[in-house]
């Protein structure tokens, strides 16, 4: 789980452009600067092709945070 | 026009065209622009600085990506969300130019896909490439 965090982190630093965010399984839309509509779909499909996946917009509607982000790439990982 | 919906839009589906300036359109851009920088609009700067003409401005030869998209792929219902471009080599006013783009990666969830697109001169000389993100509208 700590191994996608950090994964994920890697994603949003180059996404966002912003090269020393940290992120927390607390962070979402509303604390993280620039993570607007179109930078989650940017954040999203960089997401799928880093671990190969692919979202349904109903699971991606749910999502509260990266914490929740973070389960949901672990479920979908060892469904494959 | 084309006039794709995300339905019709698979991995692999291209389109391209043929296009190519003269210097009234460099000027043309020079003036809706306003970007006067020598290199592209004073023939005299550009061959001192080495190159046989004046240089069409990259935003100019890009500009062919925003009729890949909006007319070609996926044409009438395009939303532009986003290019990466790289340019690789300089154009020249009445220089054939050969547009091409394929679909490369859909996003179900958000109904946005990826092309990537280059623009080659006759001989295959890149010109430029291209990322291009595309979604949507009256969806």
């Amino acid at each position: 789980m700590d191994n996608i965090l950090a994964e994920l982190q890697d994603i949003f630093r180059d996404i966002l452009d912003q090269p020393d965010l940290v992120l927390t399984r607390a962070s979402n839309a509303a604390n993280v600067e620039d993570w607007d509509s179109l930078a989650h779909i940017n954040l999203v499909t960089s997401i799928e092709k880093h671990y190969k996946i692919k979202f349904a917009l109903g699971e991606l509607q749910e999502l509260k945070d990266v914490g929740d982000m973070i389960d949901l790439i672990q479920a979908k990982l060892a469904a494959k | 026009m084309n006039a794709y919906r995300w339905s019709d839009i698979h991995v692999g589906l291209q389109h391209g065209f043929e296009a190519s300036f003269s210097p009234a359109d460099v000027s043309a851009f020079a003036a809706l622009s306003g970007d006067a920088n020598p290199l592209h609009v004073d023939a005299a700067y550009a061959v001192a600085a080495g190159y046989p003409a004046p240089v069409i401005f990259g935003m100019l030869s890009a500009s062919l990506y925003s009729r890949l998209v909006g007319v070609y792929l996926p044409g009438k219902f395009a939303l532009l969300q986003g290019i990466d471009l790289d340019f690789s080599s300089p154009v020249f006013a009445g220089e054939k130019l050969n547009v091409s783009g394929v679909v490369t990666y859909l996003n179900e969830a958000y109904h946005r896909f990826e092309i990537k697109a280059t623009i080659r001169k006759d001989d295959g000389k890149l010109v430029s490439r291209a990322m291009i993100r595309v979604g949507f509208h009256g969806e």
